[in-house]
């Protein structure tokens, strides 16, 4: 728990399928700070550190970007997480406030690779990827979740309707979130008409890749905008290469720390009122939610016919990257934080969870080979 | 095309990696031999439908697939092999395939 640090603002850019000439990633990551800090009701004199993710600010690092945003800082970081990216992040900000590093710091993510730089990127993500699976014609992060959904679908008797229901109810809570690229419902029907892109996954299995950016600000709970109370993290844990792409891809590395993480937080899985999971593939978000403990008796597909397609347990309320869509991985981990910010401060409008108080949010990133490798994990309380 | 895909076996406890590590992460050894593996088992299909940024792109397989020695890599797959086939496994420089088995 920690005591010290809070999440006291959240602010996001526009999110477009399309930028506009003279958009890119900078102007979104500008975007973005300028929103969180608002949002914190601060000025942009008073931060005192930064951490940065993206995929598309190079040549730029970081300390450039604190240059450009006019920041003079005594801490910075620049993470290479990808999806698990703001979870980390978050970790490091949390410490160094509550360290007395530096508070506050703002956090913030960002891209605008538009679809020939995504197209690039997916080839050359590592170089495993380059070397031997790209000159396979592997078809990207679609190719290789296909396979680990072919492996999920085999072992635990899942049907192509049961991911449906994450991308249909996601959508639904989409209709509530004004930023969120894709508003209008999505009926199963449409779901399972969509086109196949890389068998099973079809159109609508797939993250949509768009532009725009997040921030949030970390600070002394105190420093947080009168009558607003900031979002406490009860716990924050991480993995990295947690098997070295040697099993299945079915569990990630949440399995790690799951326990240790409920244990840390002194809550249980049934405490918890809202879920954020990083959704690239519906594959991942059932993997995650079960790699936490939340579906009961591991059984994929009754979650996925009850709770999920009910809308019993609200996950991705915001509509998840699949709806919202995926400003590149490190954005699209930030932006479910910070809808569970905005949910347990009551500030989630019409998509609102009725009397939220304790959230869990999760990241998870970097296709090494098989599949993902980094993974993180937070629970958050609103402040009482 | 060379026949086999290229793995790298430590020297001291026998394990075969592909791709090639830098220490073995079953005994942290730092010394390997190269070897080549030429039989696998096939065990997930995916076909390619839609390639990012491709105008004519012909729809091609991919498979995930066990080696005879143990590794689990991501094969293009030739000819019609199915879940379960074994199939012969074949280089195009450091690229792994598969086609059925002759
Ligand atoms: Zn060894």
């Amino acid at each position: 728990m920690f005591n010290n640090a809070a999440i006291i603002g959240v602010g996001q850019s526009a999110y477009t399928r399309r930028p506009e000439p003279g958009q890119s990633t900078h102007t979104f990551i500008r975007d973005a700070v300028v929103a969180a800090l608002k949002d914190a009701e601060l000025d942009a004199a008073e931060v005192q550190g930064m951490a940065v993710t993206s995929f598309s600010l190079a040549p730029d690092t970081a300390v450039d970007l604190a240059w450009k945003l006019g920041l003079s800082l005594r801490w910075l970081l620049q993470d290479t997480n990808g999806g698990s990216s703001a979870m980390n992040m978050l970790g490091h900000a949390l410490r160094g406030v509550e360290m007395g590093a530096a508070s506050p710091i703002l956090i913030v993510a960002g891209d605008a690779t538009g679809l020939a730089g995504y197209a690039k990127l997916a080839s050359n993500y590592n170089i495993a990827t380059r070397e031997h699976l790209a000159p396979l014609g592997h078809g990207g992060p679609n190719g290789v979740y296909a396979l680990v959904a072919s492996r999920q679908m085999k072992k635990y008797g899942l049907e192509k309707s049961d991911y449906g229901h994450i991308a249909v109810s996601q959508r639904a809570w989409a209709a509530g979130n004004p930023y969120a690229v894709y508003r209008a419902p999505m009926t199963m029907d449409e779901y399972l008409a969509a086109p196949l892109v890389a068998d099973p996954l079809s159109r609508y299995d797939c993250v949509p890749v768009i532009a725009g950016a997040q921030a949030i600000v970390v600070a002394h709970p105190d420093r947080a905008p009168k009558k607003r109370p900031g979002v406490r993290v009860r716990a924050i844990r991480h993995s990295f290469n947690y098997d070295n792409q040697s099993g299945d891809g079915l569990q990630t590395g949440i399995s790690t720390f799951a326990n240790e993480l409920w244990q840390s937080a002194g809550v249980r899985p049934d405490d918890i009122d809202l879920a954020s999971i990083y959704d690239d593939y519906p594959t991942m978000v059932l993997a995650q939610l079960n790699d936490l403990g939340l579906v009961p008796g591991n059984d994929l597909a009754r979650f996925c016919r009850s709770e999920i397609a009910e809308r019993t347990f609200p996950v991705n309320t915001f509509g998840g990257m699949m709806s919202a869509g995926q400003p590149g991985g490190p954005a699209g981990g930030l932006n479910g934080i910070a809808e569970a910010v905005l949910q347990l401060q009551h500030r989630a409008g019409e998509r609102q969870v009725k009397d939220a108080r304790l959230a869990v949010a999760t990241g998870y990133g970097m296709t090494m080979y098989r599949y993902g490798g980094t993974a993180g994990a937070a629970i958050l309380e609103r402040a009482p | 095309m060379t026949p086999g895909v290229g793995i790298w076996r430590c020297t001291k406890c026998r394990t075969g990696f592909f791709p090639q590590p830098l220490l073995c992460a079953r005994c942290h050894n730092d010394r390997f031999e190269t070897d080549r593996v030429h039989d696998a088992v096939v065990e997930e299909i995916s076909v390619i439908r839609h390639m990012l940024g491709q105008e004519n792109w012909q729809p091609r397989r991919i498979a995930s697939v066990r080696t005879s020695d143990g590794q689990l890599i991501t094969v293009g797959l030739t000819g019609e092999a199915g879940p379960g086939a074994t199939i012969e496994l074949y280089q195009e420089e450091n690229a792994p395939f598969g086609r059925d088995k002759t």
